[in-house]
């Protein structure tokens, strides 16, 4: 089946087979492999990508159900070649040790402050209750998203 | 190499559309939160799959008949967002919001809850509480039973082969009052708790339905505004079959629902 897309704001036409997941498609199809893949069950969050500016786990979810919708993944979020706000205070947190859950947790960080730009820290908990980091211990990362909030809306 | 078996795809329009395809061979989606999960596993094999997402007929929530009416397309994060609910069932929200994680809400169905049957369902008990209905539709008609009803079992409902399930009918009861409360540690809740009061003629009932803890919800009903809650917790716990499982063994699930009734009947007395 062709599908039709926006991936990082660019428009994306692609005969997919319809058994093919999000993650199927964005890894192996476009080669935008900053989605991670881990548990495929929706349980650990690396593999989040934003599809109409919702969050989604594109190990679990069909890459025709993108049809005609706008999807952002790791990829999409620096400009130019400046990191996004949420990026760098990520690196300034010292937010990641191996990195293999940061894209996950930068998308739904992005999802979040997208709905919320001033969240308190126990929001930013409860958002997060469906990410798994096994290195940082978590401190950092909640750091990272306060701070990159404060600094997109001062 | 697909981490999905090969399967069709349709997009109807209209449910006379969906209730002409539908079979234990050709499921409904909408968020696939539960049915991805078990088709990669291995678990179901369908010949294809019915997206339910273009079906304008159950897209919406709306007050309908003293009830809030809403359709099976409607995802948790829509319904807890929505206004009327808000405004006439601002006890549905909070439970919609701690469900699963943002992107199982955002995806994630109440119809496609119900229809699944997972006894770890927060969906289920708190439903079901609230006498909830659900209409089913079928080529032949429809017809509407309780929640209650439907849940028959783990995994198991009343749903026949060929039925859609096209929308939730809760009642808007004035002066009612519900809460719901549960113990989580992982994915799936250990035990929920709905605890809820209404007026019924002369008297009020309070109503206490267990989830997750046992294999079937546990409905215990008392003919008083202020029942003794050690009572409650004990008879409730009494009706409970619990098993052993990564939640915890039976004893514990016993001891936790006995713990958590109380909790919920002392919040309910507060509101
Ligand atoms: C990581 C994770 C955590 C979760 N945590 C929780 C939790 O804390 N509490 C909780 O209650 N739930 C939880 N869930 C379950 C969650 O998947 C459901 O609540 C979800 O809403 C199911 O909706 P869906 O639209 O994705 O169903 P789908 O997966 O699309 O469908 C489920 C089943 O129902 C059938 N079906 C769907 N809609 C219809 C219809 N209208 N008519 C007839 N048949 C239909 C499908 O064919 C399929 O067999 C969790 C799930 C995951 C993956
Ligand atoms: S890989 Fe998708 S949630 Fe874990
Ligand atoms: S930084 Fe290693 S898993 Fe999070």
């Amino acid at each position: 089946m062709t599908i039709r897309t926006v991936v990082n704001g660019r428009p994306v036409t692609e005969p997919i087979p319809v058994r093919w997941t999000l993650a199927e498609f964005v890894r192996d199809r476009l080669g935008l492999t900053g989605t991670k893949l881990s548990c495929g069950m929706q349980v650990c969050g690396v593999c989040t990508v934003l599809v109409d500016g919702r969050p989604v786990s594109a190990c679990s979810y069909l890459a025709v159900d993108v049809d005609g919708c706008e999807v952002t993944t790791i990829e999409g979020l620096a400009d130019a070649g400046s990191l996004h706000p949420i990026q760098a205070a990520f690196v300034d947190h010292f937010a990641l040790q191996c990195g293999f859950c940061t894209p996950g947790f930068i998308m739904m960080a992005k999802s979040l402050l997208d709905e919320n730009p001033r969240p308190t820290r126990k929001d930013v908990v409860d958002y997060l209750d469906g990410n798994i980091c096994r290195c940082t211990g978590y401190q950092p990362i909640i750091d990272a998203i306060v701070d990159a909030s404060e600094r997109m809306t001062p | 190499m697909s981490v999905l078996p090969p399967f069709e795809l349709h997009r109807p329009t209209s449910i006379e559309e969906v209730v002409e395809l539908i079979s234990w061979d050709d499921l409904p989606y909408v968020g696939g939160t539960e049915l991805l999960l078990a088709m990669r596993a291995g678990l179901l094999n369908p010949r294809s799959l019915i997206d339910l997402k273009g079906v304008a007929e159950i897209t919406g929530v709306r007050a309908h008949n003293g009830a809030v009416r809403i359709g099976a397309a409607v995802t948790h994060q829509q319904a807890a967002t929505t206004e009327v609910i808000s405004e006439k069932l601002p006890e549905l929200p909070p439970v919609l919001l701690h469900v699963g994680n943002p992107r199982v809400r955002w995806s994630g169905t109440l119809a496609g809850n119900l229809c699944f049957a997972e006894p770890k369902s927060d969906v289920i008990p708190f439903l079901i509480a609230l006498d909830a209905t659900v209409t089913l539709v079928s080529a032949d008609g429809s017809r509407e039973m309780s929640v209650r009803e439907f849940i028959i079992g783990p995994y198991f409902t009343a749903r026949t082969e060929h039925e859609l399930l096209a929308w939730i009918d809760i009642p808007v009861v004035p002066g009612r009052r519900g809460t719901y409360l549960k113990y989580q540690v992982m994915e799936r809740p250990t035990v929920g708790v709905a605890a809820v009061r209404l007026d019924e003629g002369d008297s009020t009932i309070t109503r206490v339905v267990v989830g997750a803890a046992g294999e079937v919800p546990v409905v215990h009903d008392v003919d008083h505004a202020h029942p003794d809650r050690s009572a409650v917790a004990t008879a409730v716990v009494d009706a409970l079959e619990p098993i052993d499982d990564l939640t915890g063994s039976s004893d514990y699930k016993r001891h936790v629902t006995a713990v958590y009734v109380e909790r919920a009947l002392e919040k309910l007395e507060r509101m």
